[in-house]
């Protein structure tokens, strides 16, 4: 028999976990195991639909990490899945120097659905993969070098991509890494017009900070930022690899502001969850250097036929069930909800930000939020702190959330609040 | 409740342990940090010193300015430093307070992990 | 859905397809593609073949570079993805995933010595970063090395080792540290290495460089380098690995073990994207001190890994690897004859299993013999850092049938260049 079909038979749980700990234990990063046993994360996903995954033991939990945002259509979404199903009769990659009809498609898709004259695509795989084209096209279409980010942004690990990450832990030990970066404090608006200078390529943002602590650009610092790099002959670059496809009570962030960038990086959900894809589309002027260039980024797996067809089916089902809407009201829900606790637990929540879906909540020191996690969990509720930002836990569903289902999650943090609560005060004895 | 005599002679040993262990002073190479362990029940306070992934000093009392400071009570810094308990999860229930960068709290725990791998 | 539609209705979808590709992807890629004959849309594809909407079919020689090992939508690999999709998503990136677990666990049985732990990705390049990361967090040095002409994926720090100054230009300055000396010549490797040296990143046959084979010795020589200097070998088996040079993994040509094997492409049995890292065991320990330095939210994906499971096993059940050897040795069969017969146009042939590699006597020839072996029902490519040669890297499921026709079609296009007056001598 073979190994997948041994590995669909195997039913009893506890050979499952058995298994799978000792295989990662041995084969994966042992360490990484155990620091997920220690949070009380080591959850094995079995069943996902909608919000929720249950672990192999069958205990079910209202995902609040969703991966940073790869399950907006819900985990494991039967019409993507379907859609999905259906190509894998017909397709596979495809070479990928062919010509791929929907990858057409979708390039024209997110011409129409992303703002201003974002018009052309280049797919790829991963969040940082993009990022690392977006920064690439910056510097090859302006002549210069310079890439001014953001202190505590996050754009993913790869090599044009960390240096851009604001935090050193992520690069001290792979030192030096690609020169030209400058990291500048982020919503000030004085610190970029004091930064940029003749050799500035672009400025690259996240509209809404992730790992770095949920933190919504301002609308006027966004309009200040595309204005400085008009004056300026700039590049505006936003990272919407966790913000995209709704997230945000909106298709996209930017629309928040209504300021709309010259390069937009797209990841996580563009996909539905279920194949990797990324891409940074941009306007027409950039992509003249790909014209004159057209093999100088080149990839196997990046817009893959598969990808392709599974985003197109992912962005009508966002489209259709009207998710940026869902999100907008539920995040308001949740908001209210936090702010009551915030009532109740005036010690232990400072902060509560964020838009639609994505939202943080702030604790007043750096151990509560793994902690805050660990209750969480024992609630029923999937939650970890942002990764630059250990203060602040993270809520970041799939859009498909129900109004009862936030009502659960809420009263989670109630009791997890409670217990942290407690905890403090016998520390304090 | 356990002394400072008790406490010194389990951090004495936790000290022995790191040094000793070729595989952990590798790893632990790139750190350097000044932690400062509080026993919250007995108020003793004891200082240690990683260089490079050394442990160079360990004293009673509170010296320089901490990176990293552990604040529970006596008997919980004696297991911990005898490696008979583990130290996040105590952690995460509340039980030891670290204030610390969770890459610190993080590099803590890589120590217990390598010394005792079964804790 | 029909395979086959008649030939105005694919010629309108192909129309279509070509316009929105143009105004939304890349205008100068459709032309180019256009151009070269190969403005094909995929429509069956089975074993080493695909056919277009109008029913033509071709043999893919191109094969992605690799991707293809197990054939064209391979029906065992397609199962076990729509049996995956019954149960899982991609799963939250963080968490211990079984499927993850076993695939590492089956990397380290089959990868040579003492590799064992993975690291997964989404992208070739980003696995190439992880590996050189990894050599620097590890070694706690920063020079890295390779080779002129090597191929490791754009981004950033393989896009710094790679040998190939075009790829580089635009998005300058790159990562401080990297050097490049010539492939396969141990004297310079020695040479440039130092007590700073962290890593040598290496593929066992350059790829994109043209199809060059590493000798046996030379691997060995970069071992003993390595060990001297406390330098971490890595070896780049994205294109190679997985059967396609008649062994499971290229390293097992020389016995030589690399610490870090990147493998890609095939992993993905032509339907997903996923890429591995394997390393040894003491490299591990840099990632105990630092567990989530390096992340992927896509990589390692329950699908992903079940799709790599699916495709090992299929490559091991149909000894695939060694039915490349046998298929290569025809195609070998076949070189010898054709080589004497074009002497103005084909130089030589270099070949490992069924990475092979046809060395023109003009960079010119590449692209015509690209438009040529199109219009003679193969697929093919000159390779990206040297047109002089035109790549092959049919499925390995390939039938000596299918070998015999892909020879027919060179020794035809060949004979239509010949026929067209040849090509000017250099």
């Amino acid at each position: 028999m073979s190994i997948i079909d041994l590995m669909f038979q195997e039913t009893d749980p506890d050979k499952i976990r058995q298994e799978a700990e000792a295989n990662y234990k041995e084969y994966v990063n042992p360490f990484a195991l155990r620091m997920l046993k220690n949070a009380s994360l080591d959850i094995i996903e079995d069943k996902r639909e909608g919000a929720s995954v249950w672990d192999i033991s069958g205990k079910k939990y209202i995902d609040c990490v969703t991966g940073a945002g790869i399950f907006n259509v819900g985990r494991r979404n039967p019409e993507v899945v379907e859609v999905l199903k259906k190509a894998l009769d017909k397709y596979d990659m495809g070479s990928w120097i062919s010509l791929f009809r929907e990858r057409g498609l979708l390039a024209k898709k997110l011409a129409q659905i992303t703002p201003g004259d974002l018009k052309f695509s280049l797919f790829c795989c991963g969040g940082g993969e993009a990022i690392e084209v977006a920064i690439k096209l910056a510097r090859a279409h302006t002549d210069r070098t310079e890439i001014l980010c953001m202190e505590n942004g996050y754009h993913g690990v790869t090599g044009f991509a960390l240096p851009a990450t604001g935090r050193d832990v992520y690069k001290t030990p792979f030192l030096p890494l690609v020169p030209g970066y400058r990291h500048i404090p982020f919503n000030t608006l004085q610190a970029a017009e004091a930064a940029v200078n003749e050799n500035t390529a672009a400025i690259l943002l996240e509209p809404i900070q992730g790992e770095g602590g949920i933190i919504p650009a301002d609308d006027d610092y966004l309009r200040g930022l595309r204005r400085l790099c008009d004056e300026k002959n700039i590049l505006l670059i936003f990272d919407e690899v966790q913000t995209g496809f709704g997230r945000t009570g909106k298709m996209f962030a930017a629309e928040h502001s209504g300021v709309a960038p010259d390069i937009m990086v797209l990841a996580k959900s563009l996909s539905g969850g279920l194949y990797p894809l990324s891409c940074a589309v941009f306007t027409e002027e950039i992509s003249d250097f790909l014209t004159a260039h057209p093999f100088i980024i080149i990839n196997s797996f990046g817009g893959t036929s598969l990808a392709c067809l599974v985003a197109l089916a992912a962005i009508e089902f966002i489209e259709k069930n009207n998710l940026p809407r869902n999100a907008a009201e539920r995040g308001a829900q949740f908001k209210t909800g936090l702010q009551a606790l915030q009532q109740k637990y005036p010690e232990l929540i400072i902060d509560i930000r964020g838009k639609g879906l994505m939202l943080g909540v702030e604790f007043p020191e750096e151990s509560i939020g793994p902690r805050m996690a660990y209750q969480l969990k024992k609630n029923g509720v999937i939650s970890i702190y942002t990764f630059n930002n250990p203060r602040i836990i993270r809520i970041m569903p799939s859009l498909v959330i129900t109004k009862e289902e936030v009502q659960t999650v809420l009263e989670a943090f109630d009791h997890s609040l409670a217990e942290i609560r407690n905890q403090e005060a016998r520390f304090k004895r | 409740m356990a002394d400072s005599e008790e406490i010194m002679e389990a951090l004495l040993d936790f000290q022995n342990q790191c040094n000793e262990n070729k595989r952990l002073r590798r790893m632990q190479r790139d750190w350097t940090k000044l932690l400062h362990y509080v026993a919250t029940d007995t108020g003793d306070v004891f200082t240690m010193r990683v260089v490079s992934g050394e442990t160079t000093e360990v004293k009673k009392g509170k010296e320089g300015v901490p990176d990293v400071i552990v604040e529970t009570d006596s008997e919980t810094l004696c297991d911990m430093f005898w490696g008979d308990i583990n130290p996040t999860q105590k952690y995460l229930k509340g039980e030891i307070k670290v204030k610390a960068s969770q890459e610190d709290v993080m590099r803590i725990d890589a120590i217990t992990a390598v010394i005792w791998p079964e804790v | 859905m029909k395979d086959t539609k008649t030939n105005a209705e694919a010629s309108t979808i192909k129309e279509d397809a070509l316009k929105d590709f143009a105004k939304y992807v890349n205008p100068q890629k459709a032309r180019i593609l256009k151009n070269a004959g190969l403005d094909i849309i995929e429509g069956k594809r089975e074993g080493a073949r695909v056919w277009d909407m109008a029913g033509r079919e071709y043999i893919d020689c191109i094969s992605s570079a690799g991707c293809f090992n197990v054939g064209r939508r391979n029906p065992d690999v397609v199962a076990a993805l729509k049996a995956a999709l019954d149960e899982f998503d991609q799963g939250v990136f963080v968490f211990c995933h079984k499927p993850q677990a076993d695939l590492s666990k089956k990397l380290a049985e089959i990868t040579p010595g003492e590799l064992r732990y993975t690291m997964f990705g989404s992208g070739g390049g980003e696995i190439n970063d992880f590996a050189i990361k990894l050599a620097r967090g590890f070694t706690l040095k920063t020079e890295i090395i390779s080779t002129i002409n090597a191929y490791h994926g754009h981004t950033g720090f393989s896009l710094s080792a790679i040998g190939r100054e075009e790829y580089k230009k635009p998005f300058y300055p790159l990562i401080p540290g990297f050097k490049q000396v010539p492939y396969n010549d141990l004297k310079a490797m020695e040479e440039a290495m130092t007590p700073d040296t962290a890593a040598v990143i290496i593929e066992p046959v350059q790829g994109e460089g043209g199809i060059h084979p590493a000798d046996d010795d030379y691997l060995r020589g970069l071992r003993r380098l390595c060990d001297q200097h406390e330098a971490v070998l890595i070896f780049d088996e994205i294109q190679t690995g997985f059967g396609r040079t008649g062994k499971m993994f290229c390293a097992e040509h020389s016995g030589v073990v690399p610490d870090i094997m990147t493998l890609g492409k095939s992993l993905g049995g032509g339907v997903y994207p996923i890429t591995a890292a394997v390393y040894r065991e003491e490299l591990g320990d840099f990632l105990v001190t630092n567990p989530f330095i390096h992340l992927s939210t896509f990589g390692g994906s329950d699908l992903g890994c079940i799709v790599g499971l699916a495709t090992i096993e299929i490559l091991i059940r149909h000894r695939l690897p060694e039915h490349a050897a046998l298929m290569g040795e025809r195609f070998h069969a076949g070189f010898d004859r054709l080589i004497p017969k074009y002497p103005d146009l084909l130089l030589e042939t270099r070949r490992k299993g069924l990475m092979m590699g046809l060395q023109f006597t003009n960079p010119s020839i590449g692209p015509r013999m690209t438009y040529q072996l199109a219009q003679n029902g193969v697929l093919a490519l000159y390779t990206g850092n040297d047109p002089t040669v035109m790549r092959l890297m049919p499925p390995l499921v390939i039938k000596p049938q299918e070998v015999d026709r892909v020879l027919e079609a060179l020794d035809k296009s060949m004979a239509a260049i010949m026929a067209q007056g040849g090509v000017e001598k250099y």
